[in-house]
């Protein structure tokens, strides 16, 4: 990358930090002893420790996590299984209008995913609840694995399949042996981006959503809407600490994928 | 050892969607423990042979036969047939061992046994002490011999090998040509190679196919192919040719660039319309005196070797020829040949065909 001249690096820290300063404000607030954000009196973590004395909310959060994962986990393995049959499909045009078909859903704003699947779970009969955020959330992960997915399924050169069947693999053994090691760093992204749009979904939550169960941007949201206190500030701190967690071990992962398993030529 | 032949293709022909015949009728029969290559241009069907006998494909119709089984739908995890791929196709994702005891871990032996065996296949190809490293670590011919080692340590009874060489450079690839053919000997397997450089071809078969438009145009012995090529296309594709139109006046003697000359053919029917082959390093240059035909020379390249030299004759014939004297441009020059080396080609003339008459020349030298 060519040096960038004094204005492009003026216009670059004026881009960050417009989009940094609301979080660090609102972090910074956090530990303000005094009641509101306008004037900070002095150093505290008492909100911290509300947070983690509010069992309603330690179990919102629990929910938020278990949801997180185990909508991920559930999506990427039927998003692995499915970008394995498109890239499989003979049929140039059905192949096209799969990619298509997933890649609407992705586009598509979240208010309506949400609004269609509470009318599908009010019509079937769907307690609205935990069984109802799970399923939404796994529907929405699944576009998204298959798009992480797709790209290194495509870069596999088919002699590697037919290499494993020459050697002897039944076609179990090239899915497991070959196909899934190959794209396992597709799966991952995938996973990760999964789990992280399950974490802070907050639109589609909002609609499927029952008495009693709750995850945190919907529970952040009513709290807002209630009143602003510095707890809000305080969870919304340590939510974007895990996120940056997240996305740096995910760096991490990805540095190390690279430079072990970089594919073929 | 059997006298069933290891492979067999009768009547098989191949079709993709709208692409037409990539093979049309195609039958041979193939021995075990040879070096075969499959000759040719690009998309002249060479490498869909290799697919089809490896069970990556399924004729269209015809049948083929491995060891006398009809393996038409046998799927390829269960033909006893090894490939080595163009691009070699080796597992990224697992390293040099790995990649040689992928089929041996298919099969589930045991440890000590693959542990065996995948040391043996690498000691073969020369690759000891390599077995730790990763793919990415290793070069083109490395990788290579890594494919070839992967093929053999599964004992199969034929491998085939996909235009291995032509990622190579052309000091590797000439190496690679002597470490292939001593490894087939070594090993006593049947080979089936496909090429599309005629040097590699000549270098290492025991038999040649050399193939055109889903056709296999002539098959034999490299010299068998080189000195006597059934037409136009394989005098053409196999080496350097001079070729130019004739008639057989009669037995022995054929007309052409406007001259009767002496030859060994014989057998055609007479003031038949031939064409006439002249490899150019069986031209001699010589005084005008002394040649049998007078040629201006029009360019002349140094080859390091040779000489290769452009020549016209008075009928407007290119000639080329292949000296290690030099000429001088524009001057003219004679040319001097054997009977032996005019070869007489009929047109459109089948295999069967031309080989009778190949071999009633022989009888006919012979009665003399």
């Amino acid at each position: 990358m060519g040096k960038l001249s004094k204005l492009g690096k003026v216009y670059l820290a004026a881009v960050f930090f417009i989009l940094y300063a609301p979080i660090f404000y609102l972090i910074f607030y956090s530990f303000n002893s005094g009641g509101t954000m306008s004037s900070f009196d002095g150093f505290t973590l008492e909100h911290y420790a509300a947070v983690f004395n509010d069992t309603r909310l330690i179990i919102i959060l629990m929910n938020t996590v278990i949801v997180a994962l185990l909508s991920s986990l559930i999506a990427t393995a039927i998003g692995v299984l499915g970008a394995i049959g498109i890239v499989f499909l003979r049929n140039r045009k059905m192949r096209n209008a799969m990619l298509s078909l997933n890649n609407i859903l992705i586009v598509s704003p979240d208010v309506i995913i949400g609004a269609s699947f509470l009318i599908l779970f009010t019509m079937i009969g769907v307690k609205l609840g935990f069984a109802s955020v799970l399923i939404s959330h796994i529907a929405f992960s699944i576009p998204i694995v298959v798009i992480m997915v797709l790209p290194k399924l495509q870069e596999m050169s088919s002699n590697l399949i037919d290499a494993a069947a020459d050697l002897g693999a039944s076609k179990r053994d090239i899915l497991t042996r070959v196909i899934i090691p190959y794209i396992k760093p597709g799966i991952f992204a995938g996973f990760f981006l999964a789990l992280t749009y399950s974490l802070d979904d907050f639109a589609v939550t909002f609609f499927v959503t029952g008495n009693g169960f709750s995850t945190l941007s919907v529970e952040i949201y009513s709290m807002a809407r209630a009143g602003i206190t510095l707890t809000i500030n305080a969870l919304s701190a340590l939510i974007f600490v895990v996120t940056l967690g997240l996305v740096v071990g995910y760096y991490f992962f990805n540095q190390r994928a690279r430079t072990v398993g970089t594919g073929g030529q | 050892m059997s006298d069933t032949p290891i492979i067999r293709f009768e009547n098989v022909t191949q079709q993709y969607e709208g692409a037409g015949n990539v093979l049309s009728n195609i039958s041979f029969e193939l021995e075990r423990g040879k070096f075969y290559t499959l000759l040719g241009p690009s998309g002249c069907g060479k490498t869909t042979i290799l697919r089809l006998i490896a069970g990556f494909i399924t004729p269209t119709t015809g049948d083929i036969y491995i060891e006398g089984k009809k393996v038409n739908h046998l799927p390829a995890n269960e033909r006893q047939v090894n490939t080595v791929f163009q691009d070699y196709a080796l597992f990224p994702h697992l390293n040099v061992f790995e990649n040689v005891a992928f089929g041996l871990r298919i099969k589930k032996l045991k440890k000590a046994e693959i542990d065996r065996r995948v040391k043996e296949a690498l000691e073969f190809v020369n690759l000891k002490g390599y077995e730790n490293r990763e793919i990415q670590e290793m070069s083109g011919g490395q990788r290579q011999r890594v494919a070839i080692a992967r093929a053999i340590v599964n004992d199969p009874e034929v491998i085939l090998l996909d235009e291995p060489l032509s990622a190579l450079d052309l000091k590797l690839r000439t190496e690679m040509q002597y470490e292939l053919r001593e490894l087939q000997q070594r090993l006593g397997k049947t080979f089936i190679f496909v090429t599309h450089d005629q040097e590699e071809a000549l270098a290492m078969s025991d038999e040649i196919f050399v193939m055109n438009a889903g056709e296999i145009q002539q098959s034999g012995t490299p010299i068998d192919i080189y000195d006597e090529p059934i037409n136009r296309f394989v005098a053409d594709f196999i080496g350097e040719s001079n070729i130019v139109s004739g008639e057989m006046v009669a037995d022995y003697r054929v007309r052409f660039a406007n001259k009767e000359f002496d030859c060994v053919d014989a057998g055609l029917n007479p003031n038949e319309h031939v064409e006439i082959v002249i490899r150019p390093e069986d031209l001699e240059i010589t005084t005008v005196a002394d040649g049998k035909m007078a040629v201006t020379v029009d360019t002349q390249l140094f080859r390091g070797v040779h000489y290769e030299i452009s020549t016209l004759d008075e009928a407007g014939n290119e000639w080329l020829v292949h000296s290690t004297k030099k000429a001088e441009v524009g001057s003219l020059i004679g040319l001097a040949f054997d009977p032996e080396a005019i070869h007489v080609m009929r047109l459109n003339e089948s295999e069967d065909a031309f080989d009778a008459r190949l071999e009633a020349y022989g009888e006919m030298a012979n009665e003399k």
